[in-house]
């Protein structure tokens, strides 16, 4: 059965900039040997606390939206879950197939034609030749590129290669789906198709992650929520639930209380 | 990792039960890390040699898309180099042309590639973030793509190196100056190739950290093409000079493992044994940083 289990994961992105040369890293090393403490090795340079004790679960039929500010750590999250960035702290794991979709095409290459972007980012996704080839009569009919797909993809306009990237991310068969505010698409007519697509795509997933700000889009694709607030996960219930929170916390009525760490409660399966 | 916990024993309990109470409330699933170890990404992207196969292949199609005869230029400026500095270089030496234009143009295609595979390693994990960031992902894909496209340059490379052996050379074409010793360019080549993984896995890892090394790694490679003997014939140098430049250069052995059979010779044994050292320190060093900074790739991107 797919599942998804966070336990205290935490995230730091230290800042290196000024301490990004050998030379200051050499010479802090020759001098600096006593005045280290605290943060370690990255004592002096400025440190993001991007995430601390994110704690839940997630079971098959799961579909999490995230919410909150910007900056308040969902992207993270979803890179986290993804398996971009290691945790600092805590762990992460799953059963099933991770699904990545955060940017239209990773790989796409502007001097490669449209079929040579469909095979390559095909196989970023981890399909094999076989099963790219097989999805390709699909991808072109649902594209509507026609003979553009046999042209250079610096050729396109923005909505074509979005096209591109939206017929090939929603040819694949979703694990895990992780999505960041959904996937854009071209213009008003293929949007109506792209809508139906999507709904689709996302209704083969077995859980989805989704962050967003689309009050919509978290009422039709998810069933729960999770309210995001300077890098601390500060509820995780029902969407109503969560959307009234955000609200009440734009609206300044509410100031939420960020839970001591080391006491993050295990949230996910079993509430809703 | 979590292990900061591990010296506190109420706090490791707690945690313990966590796990517990985790693994139990989720009964009858096969649970995986999202930790991928250095070991893993190296067996697995090695694996994946489609994908590094292709990103190699387009990256040399990319590079010389819209020209006519493509991958070739590489090979005719380094055709023109090695007839330009063949001439003064027979003059110079006081060498046969015969001998000496095979000889450059030998060392010059095995050197060319190496030292764009360590210049193009600098940026290997800079350039590749859009990949990485993207989705979890095996670096090690990044760094066989970048020595798959780079042999393929080679290939075309040889070209001169064949064209020269044939044009200035009559007398090697005779089976005797193709001996059993040319099979050894094939492990030559094998062995210069996996030290230039593990060369560009640590230099992507290092100049994605310390910006500066990019820099100072480019101002290197061009002062070991004139010190490797390349353009000189080792046996002309002597002394102190002889020691550090060629016995003690490895740049030397890696070339000549691979020269020395172009020109139907025997490397010296010393040769293989500088490679072998050099493979295994080169592996083992590599593999104790990428098990240690290769989950901080990503955070120094």
């Amino acid at each position: 059965m797919t599942s998804v289990v966070v336990e205290n994961v935490r995230v730091d992105f230290p800042i290196y900039g000024s301490r990004r040369s050998l030379r200051k890293a050499l010479f802090e090393r020759a001098t600096g040997g006593l005045i280290l403490r605290g943060e370690g090795r990255h004592q002096g340079m400025l440190v993001v606390k991007a995430l601390s004790n994110i704690s839940f679960k997630l079971q098959e039929g799961d579909r999490l939206g995230l919410v909150g500010h910007n900056g308040a750590g969902k992207t993270t999250l979803l890179k986290v879950l993804a398996g971009v960035y290691e945790p600092i702290s805590g762990r992460v794991l799953v059963n099933g197939k991770i699904t990545p979709l955060f940017d239209m095409m990773p790989g796409l290459d502007g001097e490669d034609t449209g079929y040579q972007n469909i095979v390559t980012m095909g196989m970023l996704l981890g399909m094999s030749r076989a099963e790219i080839e097989a999805r390709i009569p699909e991808i072109e009919q649902f594209s509507e590129l026609g003979e553009y797909l046999d042209l250079p993809v610096r050729t396109y306009s923005a909505g074509m290669t979005a096209r591109l990237g939206f017929a090939v991310a929603t040819a694949i068969e979703p694990g895990i789906l992780l999505m960041d505010e959904g996937l854009g698409a071209g213009d008003a007519r293929f949007a109506e198709r792209a809508a139906n697509r999507m709904k689709e795509f996302v209704g083969r997933s077995r859980v989805i992650v989704l962050a967003t700000h689309s009050e919509p889009m978290l009422r039709s694709m998810c069933n729960k929520a999770a309210l995001m607030h300077e890098g601390h996960m500060i509820n995780f219930g029902s969407v109503q639930e969560i959307l009234d929170q955000y609200y009440s916390i734009v609206h300044g009525v509410f100031t939420p209380v960020i839970p001591v760490s080391g006491e993050a409660p295990y949230v996910g399966a079993g509430q809703s | 990792m979590r292990n900061r916990c591990a010296t506190n024993s109420p706090v490791r309990s707690v945690l313990e039960n966590a796990e517990n109470m985790t693994i139990q409330s989720v009964p009858g699933v096969a649970l995986r890390s999202l930790v991928t170890t250095a070991g893993e990404d190296l067996a697995d992207g090695f694996r994946q040699w489609r994908l590094w196969g292709r990103l190699g292949w387009l990256e040399v199609r990319r590079r010389y898309s819209r020209t006519v005869i493509g991958p070739f230029w590489s090979a005719i400026s380094l055709g023109m180099f090695v007839l330009a500095l063949g001439s003064v270089g027979t003059g110079l030496w006081s060498k046969s042309a015969s001998d000496y234009l095979p000889f450059l143009a030998a060392g010059m295609v095995v050197w060319l590639m190496i030292a764009n595979i360590v210049t193009e390693s600098c940026t290997l994990f800079i350039a590749g973030t859009n990949l990485f960031r993207q989705m979890r992902f095996n670096y090690s894909v990044m760094a066989y793509a970048l020595v798959w496209r780079n042999f393929i340059v080679f290939a075309h490379n040889l070209l001169v190196f064949v064209v020269i052996f044939l044009v200035f050379a009559p007398d090697r074409i005779a089976p005797n100056r193709i001996t059993p010793a040319t099979l050894l360019v094939l492990p030559g080549l094998v062995i210069v190739l996996v030290n230039s993984v593990w060369v560009s896995i640590v230099l992507g890892m290092l100049c994605l950290r310390f910006r500066d090394v990019q820099q100072l790694i480019i101002s290197l490679i061009q002062i070991s093409m004139f010190v490797t003997p390349i353009f000189w014939p080792p046996e002309n140098l002597q002394g102190a000079a002889r020691f550090v430049f060629v016995d003690f250069n490895p740049l030397y052995h890696l070339i000549d493992i691979v020269r020395s059979p172009l020109l139907g010779r025997l490397p010296a044994a010393e040769s293989y044994i500088a490679m072998v050292a050099l493979t295994i320190v080169g592996w083992w060093l590599t593999y104790l940083l990428f098990s240690y900074f290769r989950k901080r790739i990503a955070y120094w991107s």
